[in-house]
């Protein structure tokens, strides 16, 4: 009977949480054709959400519009030893990583007024690019962290550091929130921006998004390490040799890994220079 | 032309899937599908530069959507509605042929076809072609997907890709004064011959898509009535193995085939030998990977 080997392989599929069984499916899946889940067969909406491990316990942040980010006030489970970023002793968390928390229902995003955020508006903030983030952005990330990959946006530290000032005037608080705010997102300027993003974008069409690091039981946010390697979204066509230089260029030391999304299927690249030794 | 016949996807009972696929004709789910979603006319979000976009539809809408094979469905924890990203194509189908979505832009106003064809036009230079030939088969009820995973434009399948494999890797060239100097493709021999060998290797026919344009103006969809789609698939021929064949028309794949079936031992030249290893262990690898 088809509907107790279903119900198995939802068994083993739910209880495999370890990152390595995980790897295997997104490793078969992207080798060989797309797998498709039987449409005349099964229950395809409900046996296709299932997939998603639903979690019972949901940690709940408050989306701070001017940040562009969501404070964490209720914290569930660890996903706070490697997502999201600390700021004088509250977590943060960016859009791309709400998505991918609410997604698997770990999240409850709330507003200022205390009411729930649904999947629609995150997505719309996530599309919508005023976040520093892009639909595409989201799959990349979301494809790495499935795997177990630990993910920070570019160019955000994990934790700062920061002097109490005991003599507060406001202008020293507007400083430091605007510090605060900034450090958010994106160092040297305020991804928000949107003008500014825009200029980004069309300056070249390869940006550098996320520093991953491998998966990694010993990870701190206060000692991180660099990097494994920079990964840069690609979007429009292949970068060429100049484009790939400049990049490269500017990551002196640390390796670059370019990444292709196509409606949500991902697509990693890594270019060397390569020099052939002349043989006898 | 004598093109290899569907592999079908098989069942748990061994049986594979072409009588489930005769059942359910793609035309009649498409039907189905615009007379499902014409009423609530579903809202996409554009998702941002490059993509396509982000549809939510109802669970009863979300079977027939699946079933059309439109979009892929975004893993959810517990949702009401059902979540699809839709490719730049695709989004552009439902709108503009079945009429069936809406699409809003990021301040939540309604798009027209027009406004949504110079969107799609302004993201890719290559969307006017591109949506030709998607809309080109789809019509012709063949189910389209992306084919980059292959080295091509797009695949297409017979019927819904749980129930068949894909027949064929489609590449798509512009041509004309329209299209100004976009010409690139398939015109240098390593290009041919790298989508020859790419789809070759697994086991889909190259099909060349190629947009005739005119001297038509692309800024609106009405081009799409002056553009012709010419249809040519391109195959190897290997000489050596068709010496035996009174067929004049004799298939790559079809050659392997008899290879592989042949009981006798025939005496083959070098070629002929390492080319029935090449297939023996390309079966075993495709073996491999489909039991993973």
């Amino acid at each position: 009977m088809p509907k107790p080997t279903r119900a198995v392989d939802h068994r083993r599929r739910r209880s495999g949480r370890a990152p390595a069984i995980a790897a295997v499916a997104v490793a078969a899946e992207d080798d060989g054709e797309e797998h498709h889940l039987n449409p005349f067969l099964d229950a395809a909406p409900s046996s296709s959400s299932s997939r998603v491990q639903f979690r019972k316990v949901a940690s709940r942040a408050v989306w701070l519009e001017e940040a562009g980010a969501a404070e964490v006030v209720d914290s569930k489970g660890k996903l706070w030893l490697t997502t999201g970023v600390n700021r004088d002793g509250k977590l943060y968390y960016n859009v791309e990583e709400i998505g991918f928390l609410a997604e698997r229902g770990a999240l409850v995003l709330l507003d200022y007024e205390g009411e729930t955020i649904g999947m629609e508006e995150i997505y719309g903030k996530i599309a919508g690019g005023k976040y520093g983030c892009s639909w595409d952005a989201f799959q990349a990330y979301k494809h790495l962290k499935l795997l177990g990959y630990i993910i920070g946006r570019y160019g955000v530290p994990w934790t700062v550091k920061r002097s109490h000032t005991y003599s507060v005037t406001d202008a020293s608080t507007s400083v430091v929130e605007t510090d605060q705010i900034q450090s958010l997102n994106r160092v040297g300027g305020a991804s928000n921006d949107i003008t500014k993003l825009l200029k980004e974008m069309c300056i070249d069409d390869m940006h550098p998004s996320f520093e991953v690091y491998l998966p990694n039981s010993k990870f701190k946010k206060t000692s991180p390490g660099d990097p494994s390697f920079v990964l840069c979204l690609l979007s429009n066509k292949p970068p060429s040799r100049e484009e790939l230089e400049t990049v490269e260029n500017k990551f002196e030391g640390i390796p670059l890994k370019f990444c292709h999304v196509d409606n949500g299927r991902v697509s990693f690249l890594s270019s060397n220079k390569a020099a052939l030794p002349s043989l006898p | 032309m004598d093109l290899p016949g569907p592999r079908w996807k098989k069942g748990n009972d061994g049986k594979d899937f072409s009588a489930l696929a005769a059942a359910n004709p793609m035309s009649v789910i498409v039907a189905e599908l615009k007379a499902s979603f014409i009423s609530s006319k579903p809202v996409a979000v554009l998702s941002g530069p490059g993509g396509g976009a982000i549809l939510g539809v109802e669970p009863e809408q979300a079977v027939i959507l699946n079933r059309a094979a439109f979009g892929h469905a975004v893993e959810i924890a517990a949702a009401q509605k059902h979540w699809f990203q839709l490719s730049p194509e695709e989004v552009f189908y439902l709108c503009h042929v079945l009429n069936c979505i809406r699409v809003e832009s990021h301040d939540k106003k309604q798009m027209s076809d027009k406004q949504l064809w110079n969107h799609f036009r302004s993201m890719s230079e290559s969307f006017p072609e591109m949506y030709k030939a998607y809309s080109h088969l789809r019509f012709k009820n063949w189910v389209v997907r992306s084919g980059l995973q292959y080295g091509a434009d797009f695949v297409s399948y017979r019927h819904h890709p749980a129930l068949v494999h894909s027949e064929f890797a489609v590449v798509v060239v512009p041509e004309g004064a329209a299209f100004g100097n976009r010409c690139g493709r398939m015109e240098v021999w390593s290009d041919l011959l790298c989508a020859l060998r790419a789809s070759g290797s697994v086991a889909k026919t190259l099909l060349v898509l190629t947009i005739s344009s005119g001297s038509c103006e692309l800024s609106s969809p009405d081009c799409l009535e002056q553009l012709v789609v010419h249809e040519r698939t391109i195959t190897r021929w290997i000489p050596q193995q068709c010496r035996e064949q009174r067929s004049e028309a004799s298939r790559d794949e079809a050659n392997r085939e008899e290879l592989i079936s042949k009981k006798e031992s025939v005496e083959f030249n070098l070629w002929g030998v390492i080319l029935g290893f090449s297939v023996l262990s390309s079966l075993l690898v495709y073996k491999l990977k489909f039991r993973q």
